[in-house]
This record gives C-alpha cells, sequence and structure tokens, in this order.
C-alpha cells in the first residue's frame, strides 16, 4: 500500500497542480494581505483612532443603524444582532477580536476560505485523481498488475488525504508568512473568545471560554481539514463517476458556489441544511456566528459531513470495484 | 531533485495530517466534551489608552439627526461642525459618532450601559448629542393624533429620560462639555403650524431648563435656523434636514466651542 | 505441440451487455511459445474478449485460468502470469520511461531495478530511457508498452494491435521481436489483428472471430493447407457458373473470377464440358488461399478493413 501511495504522490507532483495551487494561494494570499491594510487604514482615516474598541463601537452603531432601517430581512436582522451581542460581549471583556498581527489574518483567512477557495484548491488536485487515468487510458495499466481494485482506489484516497493535509498547511503557511510581512508575526498567544452559541436571537454566552490563538487556529485548521476530506471524498466519487476531469471539477465548483447562495436563501427552505455545501462554515460555529439555518451546530454539521463524506466513498468504492473498464 | 520534492511534499503532508487530527480533535473535545468553563470574569481594568489625551476628542450620541440622515452627501451637522472645528485649530480633533437613527431617549440610556460607550464618554472632551425628536414626533403619529394632554405625557417621560442621560454621562465624565442640540419645527409650513411650533417651543424650553441645572451642559437651539423658509432646508422626508440644513446647524454648534478654554479647565 | 503445457485456457466466455449478447460462448487455449492470432473486424469483439482475459470486463459467464489460476477466484495470481497491453500502451506523458517502469514495478512485489534494465535493453530502448514519455514517437510508446508488459516475467502475452502505427521498418522489427520471444522465453504470445498479413507472418494457430463468435481455430500452415483451389476466368460468366456448379462446389466469386474446390482427378473433365459448351475459359489457375479467402469464405463476405 505505501508502494501504491508512493506511485501517487510522484504522480501527483509530477503533474505539478499542487504547485498551481500554491501559486494561487500566494498571490491571493498577498492580494488579501494589501487589501486588509487598505482596510484598516481607510478605517483609521475614517475614525481618526487606532483604537480598535472605537472602531469595533462604531461597527455596532453602523448595524444598529442599518437595523433600524424598515426594509431590513428577517433573517438578516437576526444575524445583525447576533453580532451586535458578540462585539459587545468582546467589548465588555477587553477582547480584540481581530488585533493586527499574521496569526490573526491568518485566522481569518481560514474563515473565509473553508467554504470556497479551499474545497476549490482540493477539488482541483483530487478532481483528477481517477478520472485522468480513466481519461488517459492509464486505468488499463493499473488494473492489469496483481493488485486489486479497492487497493488502488485505497491509496487514491490516502493520496486524497494526503493532499488536503498538504492544501491546508500551505493555506495556513502561506497566508502567515507573506501576511506577517505587513501585520507582523506575533499575536500566537493572544486571548480568543469561543464557545458562543444562539437560541433564537440571543446569544448564549454560558460555554464562553478564553483560549489563546495558537489553539484556537489549530481548531479551526483542524475543522478545515476536515471540510476538506470530505469535498475530497465527494470529489473522488465523481472522479471515479465521471471519465472527464474538467465535468468533476464543473460540477464540484457549481455544487460549491450553490452552497453560500443556497444558505442566504434557506431560511424558507429548512430542508436544505442536510445538503453538504450548506454545511462547510463550521468555523462559524466556534467563533459564534448565526448559522444560515436555525438549530443547526457544529455537531449537526459535522455529522451531515460526515453522513455524506462516506456514502460518497461507498458509491466510489463499489463502482470501481465492479465496474467495466473499456 | 525530482524525487526530493516528492519526498518533502510526502513528509510535509504526513506532519501536516497529524497536526490537522490533533486540531479537530481539539476541537471535537473542547466544544463537544468540555464542562461549561466559569463564564468569562468582565476585565477588571478596561485599559484608558493615552494616546488621545493631546487630541481633541469628540464623542457624538443621540439619534438621526447626529447620525446625518437626510444629508445626501452623509456629512451630517457633525462633519460640518467638525471641518469648521479643524480650520479653527492647529490640534487634532478626533470625533467618535456613536448616533443610532431612530433612537429614542430610552434607548440612549440604554445604550449609555454599554462599556465602550462609556469608556469612549470618559475619554471625551466634549459630547454633542440630539434626542427627542422620536421622542415627540413618532415618526409622524403624534401629528395624526395631536392632543395636548398626549404630548404632555410624552414630554414627562422624555424629560425624566434626559435627566438619567444627563446624570450618566456627567457621572461617567465630570469633565467634559455636552452640547446638546435642540429641536426645529419641521411642519412649521403645515396647516396646524401654531400647534405644533408652540409643542416644540415649550420641548425645547423644558429641555434647556434641565440642561441649565448640570454644569457645562449648553443647550444650542435650532428654531430658529428653521423658522422661515424651512422647505429650503429640508430633505425630501420633509422631516430631516438636507445639506444646507445641517451645514446651519453644524456652523451654530462650531461657533459655541472654543478650544483654549477647553483645554486650560482640562489642565 | 500437444504435449506442450496450455497457459491460458478460455472457456464458454460470454459477455451481456443490456442482454445483448457480445461475446458468444467462445473456448480457445494457448500453449506455451506458440504466438496465437485473434482476427477479426473492428467491432467482430477482439478488444472485449482481451479486456475480459486482463480482467478489465467482468465476464457475463464462462471461466479463464492462466497458467491454472483461475481469473475470478485468484486475480492476482492469474494476473501475475500475464503481461499486457491493450489497444494503445498508454503511459504517464509527464514521467519519463524509466519512471513510468518504476510505477508499475512498485506494484509488484518481487521486481528490483535490474529487471528494469533488462526490459529495457530487451526492447532497445536504453538511449532514450530517462526523457519523457510526451517526447516519444509512436514506435518508442509501443516499446515502452511492450518492455511494462514484459516487467513481470510473463508466461504469457497480450498483445492488442501491436503494429499499430508503426512503419514498415517498425513492424519487422516487432514481428522479430515476437517470434523470439516465443521461440527463446517460451512465452505465450496472444495477438489480435484486423490485418490478415500480420497474422500470417507472425503466428503459429489463429482465432477467426467474427461477430462475437469464433469461427474457426486451426494452425495457420493447415489452415492455408487444407485445400488448394481453382480460381476459373471464364465467358459468359453465367453459363460457365451453371457448369461449374454442377460439376463440382463455388467457394465464391471476385471480380468475375470464381474459384472452386480443387479436384485433381476432375479438373480436365470439367474444363473439357466448359470448351464443348462453348464456354471460352481464358484462365485456369490453381493456387493456395490466403487468410483473405478464408476469412470471406468463412464469414460469407464479411469484410475486412
Amino acid at each position: 500500500m505505501i508502494n501504491l501511495v508512493h506511485n501517487e504522490l510522484i504522480k501527483l507532483v509530477r503533474k505539478k497542480r499542487l504547485y498551481i495551487i500554491l501559486a494561487i494561494v500566494a498571490v491571493l494570499v498577498a492580494l488579501f494581505t494589501y487589501a486588509q491594510m487598505k482596510e484598516v487604514k481607510s478605517l483609521q482615516e475614517r475614525l481618526g483612532t487606532t483604537d480598535w474598541r472605537s472602531q469595533l463601537q462604531q461597527d455596532i452603531v453602523n448595524t444598529q443603524n442599518r437595523l433600524n432601517s424598515s426594509t431590513i430581512p428577517d433573517d438578516l436582522r437576526k444575524y445583525f444582532l447576533i453580532r451586535i451581542s458578540e462585539q459587545e460581549y468582546y467589548l465588555e471583556h477587553d477582547v480584540d477580536p481581530s488585533a493586527p498581527g499574521a496569526p490573526t489574518f491568518m485566522r481569518m483567512f481560514v474563515e473565509n476560505s473553508i467554504d470556497l477557495l479551499m474545497p476549490l484548491m482540493v477539488v482541483v488536485v483530487v478532481g483528477d485523481l481517477v478520472s485522468s487515468e480513466l481519461s488517459g487510458g492509464t486505468i488499463k495499466m493499473l488494473l492489469t498488475r496483481p493488485v486489486k481494485r479497492w487497493r488502488i482506489l485505497m491509496s487514491k484516497f490516502l493520496t486524497m488525504i494526503l493532499s488536503v493535509s498538504f492544501i491546508v498547511l500551505s493555506l495556513a503557511l502561506l497566508s502567515y508568512l507573506i501576511s506577517g510581512a505587513v501585520f507582523g508575526y506575533s499575536g500566537w498567544t493572544m486571548p480568543i473568545l469561543t464557545g458562543f452559541s444562539t437560541n433564537g436571537n440571543v446569544l448564549v454566552t454560558t460555554n464562553v471560554h478564553l483560549i489563546y490563538q495558537w489553539q484556537y487556529l489549530l481548531m479551526e485548521l483542524g475543522l478545515a481539514w476536515f471540510v476538506g476530506i470530505i469535498v475530497g471524498s465527494i470529489t473522488l466519487m465523481l472522479s471515479v463517476l465521471i471519465r472527464s476531469t474538467a465535468a468533476v471539477t464543473g460540477v464540484m465548483l457549481a455544487t460549491l458556489i450553490s452552497g453560500p447562495i443556497l444558505a442566504n436563501m434557506v431560511s424558507s427552505w429548512e430542508s436544505a441544511k442536510y445538503l453538504f455545501m450548506v454545511n462547510l462554515r463550521i468555523t462559524d460555529y466556534i467563533s459564534g456566528g448565526a448559522p444560515p439555518i436555525q438549530g443547526m451546530t457544529l455537531g449537526f454539521s459535522m455529522i451531515i459531513l460526515t453522513i455524506w463524506g462516506i456514502a460518497a466513498l461507498l458509491v466510489a468504492f463499489i463502482t470501481f470495484t465492479r465496474r467495466d473498464v473499456y | 531533485m525530482k524525487l526530493n520534492s516528492v519526498k518533502i511534499i510526502t513528509f510535509l503532508s504526513l506532519v501536516a495530517t497529524v497536526m490537522w487530527v490533533v486540531g479537530l480533535s481539539f476541537t471535537i473535545n473542547d466544544q463537544f466534551f468540555n464542562n461549561p468553563p466559569p463564564p468569562v470574569e468582565k476585565s477588571a481594568t478596561i485599559s484608558t489608552d493615552t494616546t488621545q489625551t493631546k487630541d481633541v476628542f469628540i464623542v457624538a450620541i443621540g439619534d438621526s439627526l447626529t447620525r446625518g440622515t437626510g444629508d445626501s452627501t452623509g456629512k451630517g451637522y457633525v462633519q460640518y461642525m467638525l471641518n469648521d472645528l479643524k480650520s479653527k485649530t492647529k490640534q487634532n480633533v478626533n470625533l467618535s459618532n456613536l448616533a443610532i437613527s431612530g433612537y429614542t431617549s430610552q434607548q440612549l440610556i440604554n445604550q449609555l450601559k454599554q462599556t465602550e460607550m462609556q469608556r469612549q464618554i470618559r475619554q471625551s472632551d466634549i459630547v454633542v448629542m440630539t434626542i427627542g425628536a422620536n421622542d415627540l414626533f413618532q415618526g409622524g403619529t403624534t401629528l395624526t393624533n395631536f392632543k395636548q394632554s398626549n404630548i404632555d405625557a410624552l414630554e414627562k417621560t422624555y424629560l425624566s429620560n434626559l435627566k438619567e442621560i444627563y446624570g450618566t454621562i456627567r457621572k461617567i465624565n465630570p469633565q467634559t462639555t455636552v452640547y446638546h442640540i435642540g429641536l426645529y419645527n419641521p411642519f412649521i409650513e403645515l396647516s396646524d403650524a401654531k400647534t405644533t411650533s408652540n409643542a416644540v417651543r415649550k420641548w425645547n424650553f423644558d429641555t434647556a431648563d434641565l440642561a441649565a441645572t448640570f454644569e457645562k451642559f449648553v443647550f444650542v437651539p435650532t428654531f430658529d435656523l428653521f423658522q422661515l423658509n424651512v422647505n429650503n432646508y429640508l430633505a425630501g422626508d420633509k422631516f430631516h434636514p438636507n445639506s444646507m440644513g445641517y451645514q446651519l446647524v453644524g456652523d451654530r454648534v462650531a461657533s459655541l466651542i472654543n478650544f483654549e478654554k477647553e483645554n486650560e479647565k482640562n489642565e | 505441440m500437444n504435449n506442450l503445457e496450455s497457459t491460458l485456457v478460455v472457456k464458454d466466455l460470454q459477455k451481456k451487455i443490456r442482454n445483448k449478447e457480445i461475446i458468444k460462448k467462445i473456448s480457445f487455449e494457448l500453449k506455451q511459445g506458440e504466438v496465437f492470432g485473434f482476427l477479426g473486424p473492428n467491432g467482430a469483439g477482439k478488444t472485449t474478449t482481451i479486456r475480459m482475459l486482463v480482467g478489465l470486463i467482468k465476464p457475463t459467464s464462462g471461466e479463464i485460468s492462466i497458467c491454472g489460476f483461475n481469473l475470478a477466484d485468484d486475480f492476482s495470481n492469474a494476473i501475475k502470469q500475464i503481461g499486457c497491453i491493450v489497444e494503445n500502451p498508454e503511459l504517464y506523458p509527464y514521467l519519463s520511461g524509466w519512471e513510468n517502469l518504476q510505477q508499475f514495478a512498485r506494484m509488484v512485489p518481487e521486481i528490483n531495478e535490474n529487471r528494469i534494465n533488462e526490459v529495457v535493453t530487451q526492447v532497445g530502448l536504453q538511449n532514450r530511457i530517462h526523457d519523457l514519455v510526451k517526447t516519444y514517437s509512436l514506435g518508442m510508446r509501443q516499446r515502452l508498452g511492450i518492455a511494462q508488459a514484459l516487467l513481470g516475467k510473463p508466461k504469457v502475452l497480450i498483445l492488442d494491435e501491436p503494429t499499430n502505427g508503426l512503419d514498415p521498418v517498425g513492424i519487422r522489427e516487432m514481428r522479430e521481436f515476437i517470434r523470439t520471444l516465443a521461440e527463446q522465453d517460451q512465452i505465450s504470445i496472444l495477438i489480435s489483428s484486423h490485418l490478415l498479413s500480420e497474422i500470417q507472418l507472425m503466428c503459429d494457430r489463429v482465432a477467426i472471430i467474427s461477430k462475437g463468435e469464433i469461427i474457426k481455430v486451426d494452425s495457420v500452415a493447415l489452415l492455408l493447407a487444407e485445400q488448394e483451389r481453382v480460381s476459373w476466368k471464364l465467358q459468359p460468366l453465367a453459363e460457365g457458373r451453371r457448369i461449374l456448379s454442377e460439376e463440382t462446389t463455388i467457394i465464391f466469386e471476385k471480380d468475375g473470377i470464381i474459384i472452386t474446390h480443387y479436384d485433381e482427378g476432375k479438373l480436365s473433365l470439367i474444363n473439357e464440358r466448359l470448351v464443348r459448351e462453348g464456354v471460352k475459359v481464358s484462365g485456369i489457375q490453381t493456387k493456395l488461399p490466403t487468410l483473405e479467402d478464408l476469412f470471406i469464405e468463412l464469414t460469407g463476405g464479411e469484410t475486412i478493413d
């Protein structure tokens, strides 16, 4: 099995897809760093202060002003109310949720890339693991060896896990290294509040506790990795089912993009919460964002994602071991 | 060379896998199996930063008038005032606008309970505020059902709230100067202008009366500014001022603020 | 040849796709050291059969055993005895020839670098083996394909259209190479082709396959020597045809030439009758049949391209 995975990794590296991913992430991180820097500057100019408390209070006030507009949709109102109570909680406890520094940037980057950017990277790498062998005809070379078919797919699955780990690692490292050049590299031991939960539109703070930013980051990256594995499993299934790598990527792309759109509309369609793409933003649960649908929790999302992942793998393995190869 | 990059990537991926699995199990442990920790204590010492001591710090609180609703440029009297002040002094003038549209005196009382509101007021040299318009007009409903007894009741609550607001501000910051901008009558050109104007004038008079009982509370009248040609100064909603109206108010407030004095007293 | 061991035994192999019978219960055997031809037009079922032999397609029914191992029950041991190229040799273009071979070597336990070197020398790719496969010509890819097929020292080699896309020199080299493998290394080789000349030159035995059925299996020499034929050039054709059909069996007719069985005693008698009845005989020729003739005869006129 180690040999098989070794084979897969050689192919993966030599196809240079990983390097493309690295380049894309580097460019995006640089862009976001620049944007963030600009935003901080313009905020300072506008408010005439560098004090995060004033900035946060201003943010609260701005939100409250928006809340007073009668045209604001119900679910958005709910979201704002929860956000305000959270921000007030931060102010009351004198904890800056966005103290500048590379670790903070990294945290925000992970939170914002978990439902689209990171899964996309996974799709790009995993999408052709099987389909390229099908379309290139090399599958015939693989399957006419004295190795059982499930072992071949298992090696692809393990390779998928390794590449997801690698992608998450490069997201983390690149965002830390590049943004650190602007924001500084410190901030690992900054305290972060976690454990917020919501009950209706009331913020429940009984479970809130402080942890260090590095712990928090480790948690978020672990969750991002988990999401990556699930998206990877589903992509692997499609890669088994569909010959064309472009089609696999296309289908996954469309599905992933539909996630945030659906999440916006699901207040009126509750069963959408059983779709995997609505459940990808699991880092929001630990940072305290409002769930897209009431009643969704970290546990719920993780169970839904796990079910999707296992189902996808079952389909992939059954199809792969039984299918006639032409 | 080629084989090395495979080896490096494999090694990194393996290390990363272990890290992320640890992270994930840490998350699960932290979020699901942790006994509810003692709620985080409110930080006892809220740090008062000293960066703004040399500058003049203005806090604006209140309702939509302070927010600047109706001004197509989005500035509001606060910004016009700020511009005037900046041309008057070499000192840095910083402003924090914490006003929220639609706020009544009761809501302002609640807002003043927030930690950060108090911190900013504590640091302020000047507070400018508008409050009461929503208490009085209630989005226009007061007019359609105009009864003197009704107005009296509204004003009574308002005044007791205002007293609490003044008291809170003074308690938070004994030094700061408060400018309370009074009401104008936006309905002065409508049919029953006389009754509405009377109500607004009484409202202003009682507010000024209350302000006079507190030290360094200045009531700034605006009734006269909008008394003639009110429609030139009103925005499309015929309620809030437009840019020109706000400019008038801003100029008036700015003219009352004198820096040298402020600093002397503060020092 | 019958005393030699059978390396590949196929019995009643059948494949149905959505109730349509693609391969109709075919059976054949390969002996050690023989080159076995699989001849048929495109779409006759050659490739489907080959894919079943190497485990890419599961047969609906029937049995395949390789050196005594049943392919369905003991896949790993059975497939170990086989080296194959199915259709084109598809390799990873972004890897070098050497790396491609390494890939496959890692999938079989007992192959080391020496063995890779050996097969590379055997197919004569020493000079270019470290270049990327995407820079290879078709002939070189074909050779690399054979190298990977030989890697596991197979007892049976299955080559699907091995001379496809090769130039005449390449074809001759390939032919010689295949003969050498069979004769020196005693490997059984199954070759599919739609080119009769190729099969005729390379193979010991041939199976003729058409519409999913094996029509005939025999040694090439026997098949061709079985019957000499006589070709007649007659005028008028219709009258000639009538007389011939009365006197002997017409095998087939092509371009105004009638082919009949050869019957030494009767030949002069028939000629006499033709002349007597006023049919002009412009040519009588005895000849050995080609596979093409055989094929046309066996399939009843189905052409091979």
